[in-house]
């Protein structure tokens, strides 16, 4: 072996040393890996940071329990409104994503399951200020609903059932087929199997993709602007009355050029942001013990 | 139930198609080639033009939205896709085994704020560093426009990028995590290193799912309103002229412009909205799909499935 084969302080690996071309290749790309990752999460921080800091600046409890209008009072209209429009959209998306998922995953031949999982993805891909209009034109305009809970919380539930749905779908099919076959060998039936096998073992699945649908729903603005409108004060029927949310106030105050209209924004960013980020770590916990 | 999906959008395409036909009838095709959009005078009698009432001087074309919008999500994903890339060949390579879930988690919390808090940090954090940071200096790099303001195609293409990267890191990365590790291993074997393992592993095997995950990463930019609406700078009618000139885009235009739309008795108003975003749907929903038949059907926001 002569020189030119094996040059000097070239080991057996290839590395010429700590300065060969690759191993310093190696070291730039993980040197910018970490760089991106630090700032990235550095960002993460800002971002969360900057919502805690301002909001627990100007956050007081009576903010927290009076009722405002977006420029004056507080935010407790608008956060008991939020929770009434993610409730009734859930009436929507659980049953439709609960169910649909049972088909899907069971009773579903390839080429209706396929179409019907399209329109799900379709679904999905609709923008979310389109939804809007969608409500707006259907909900509030042609079925005569108006700005009100309905039209709100239904137009926010189209946008929870894929969550719900496809989570669900997932939960179902990781039960094992021994299972299913088990309840079948003792005489069970269709329906004894959905409803006393399938969705108790589903159901911390089943909460979990219900959590994701919740947290989303709930730092949603373009579904409700034409829908839900907005509500100077408590929103006590379905039907009739717009309803108070959020991240209208975090929306509109905003443009308010008034010291305490900003307050307002900063507070409700820190309601919604703390909200959603409980909603999904619990989910999360939930997904891990299951 | 399964059925319900496939009849909402039934009724949704037909409804919004059935809404557009006026404003299709009024506009014609000068609604894809025209950038004018204005309202008309919507006080005055209505003129009759094609068989449908429309008020006197509007026009609608959407070319300074479409080309708003794809300035703004082109910005987005020109930055977002490297820094996925690097976010994920670091998560799969150098990160410690013990920090990869706190990562993960973290950038489902990433995924889990509200546009309207992005939009927020928008208005008080980066348009003022923007405005007096940053575009003070850009006239010594060639750039000579006027600086109105820290809104724009930079604010809303930054903010877009920062609200996307979750979902396509998310989709590389664990596409990335699934690589059979004997693969891995091999390349180690043959006294590779962790970035030619990236290399060639991570990256070369992953390729279609880095296509996918970008396109479900373009999807959320297209059709994402609320942010863009509050750092765009909103404006109609003219065509940007540089990345700091003020914009606005399809989504944004239909938030903005819906309200002032109720008061035309004509209707034409919101038929061109509903037009206008028919035309949205239409885009997102071939890039949306285009990426779900790459990705798989598991991705929603890309991690839902662990």
């Amino acid at each position: 072996m002569t020189e030119a084969d094996f040059p000097a302080g070239r080991d057996l690996a290839g590395y010429e040393s700590k300065y060969d071309r690759r191993v310093i290749s190696d070291m730039i790309v993980r040197i910018i890996g970490y760089v991106i990752l630090a700032f990235m999460s550095g960002l993460l921080l800002a971002i969360v940071g900057f919502v805690a800091l301002k909001g627990l600046g100007v956050m007081t409890v009576k903010m927290l329990t009076t009722v405002g209008n977006t420029q004056t009072g507080g935010l407790a209209n608008a956060i008991a409104g939020t929770w009434e429009l993610v409730l009734t959209g859930l009436l929507l998306a659980v049953p439709v994503g609960m169910f649909g998922a049972l088909y899907l995953s069971e009773y579903s031949s390839r080429v209706s399951g396929g179409v019907l999982r399209l329109f799900v993805d379709v679904l999905t891909s609709i923008p979310s200020i389109v939804l809007g209009l969608f409500g707006y034109l259907v909900l509030v305009i042609q079925l005569g609903l108006g700005y009100s809970l309905i039209a709100g919380g239904v137009t926010l539930g189209v946008m929870m059932i894929p969550y719900v749905l496809r989570i669900s779908e997932i939960s179902y099919s990781n039960i094992p087929r021994q299972t299913r076959e088990a309840a079948y060998a003792l005489g069970a039936d269709n329906f004894q199997i959905s409803f006393r096998l399938l969705i108790p073992q589903a159901r911390a699945g089943i909460l979990t993709g219900v959590l994701l649908a919740v947290s989303i729903a709930a730092g949603e603005t373009a579904q409700l602007l034409y829908t839900a409108l907005f509500n100077n004060g408590y929103t006590t029927s379905f039907l009739g009355q717009p309803v108070a949310y959020l991240t209208y106030v975090v929306y509109y105050s905003l443009q308010q050029n008034t010291v305490y209209a900003r307050s307002m924004a900063y507070s409700a960013a820190l309601v919604l942001v703390t909200s959603i980020f409980s909603i999904l770590l619990v989910s999360k916990y939930i997904s891990r013990i299951r | 139930m399964a059925l319900v999906p496939m009849a909402i959008m039934l009724i949704l395409f037909s409804f919004l198609i059935y809404k557009a036909i006026p404003s299709m009838r009024y506009t014609g095709f000068s609604f894809f080639t025209s950038y004018l959009w204005y309202p008309g005078n919507v006080y005055a009698n209505p003129i009759s033009f094609h068989g449908v009432m429309a008020p006197y001087r509007s026009s609608f074309g959407l070319l300074s939205f479409f080309v708003g919008t794809l300035i703004t999500t082109g910005f987005a994903i020109l930055i977002a896709f490297p820094v996925s890339i690097f976010l994920s060949l670091t998560i799969n390579l150098y990160t410690p085994d013990r920090l990869k879930r706190p990562f993960s988690v973290l950038v489902e919390l990433f995924a889990g704020i509200p546009s309207v808090v992005y939009g927020l940090w928008g208005v008080i954090v980066l348009e003022p560093v923007l405005l007096h940071n940053i575009m003070p200096w850009m006239k010594y790099v060639g750039f000579q426009g006027q600086i109105i303001s820290g809104a724009g195609i930079m604010a809303a293409g930054l903010i877009l990028s920062i609200m996307i990267i979750p979902i396509v890191t998310a989709v590389i990365s664990e596409s990335m995590h699934s690589q059979p590790r004997e693969l891995k291993e091999g390349v180690y074997a043959l006294g590779g290193t962790k970035w030619e393992v990236g290399k060639h592993v991570l990256l070369g095997n992953t390729r279609k799912q880095i296509v996918g995950g970008t396109l479900l990463g373009t999807g959320r930019a297209l059709g994402e309103t609320m942010a863009v609406l509050m750092v765009s700078g909103s404006i109609v009618n003219v065509l940007p002229t540089s990345i700091f000139s003020l914009t606005n885009t399809m989504s944004a235009q239909i938030a903005a412009a819906l309200d002032s739309a109720f008061i035309d008795g004509t209707g034409m108003n919101l038929s061109a909205l509903v037009e206008l975003g028919l035309v949205l749907v239409l885009i997102s929903l071939i890039v949306n799909l285009a990426g779900r038949a790459i990705v798989g059907r598991g991705a929603l926001r890309g991690f839902e499935n662990d």
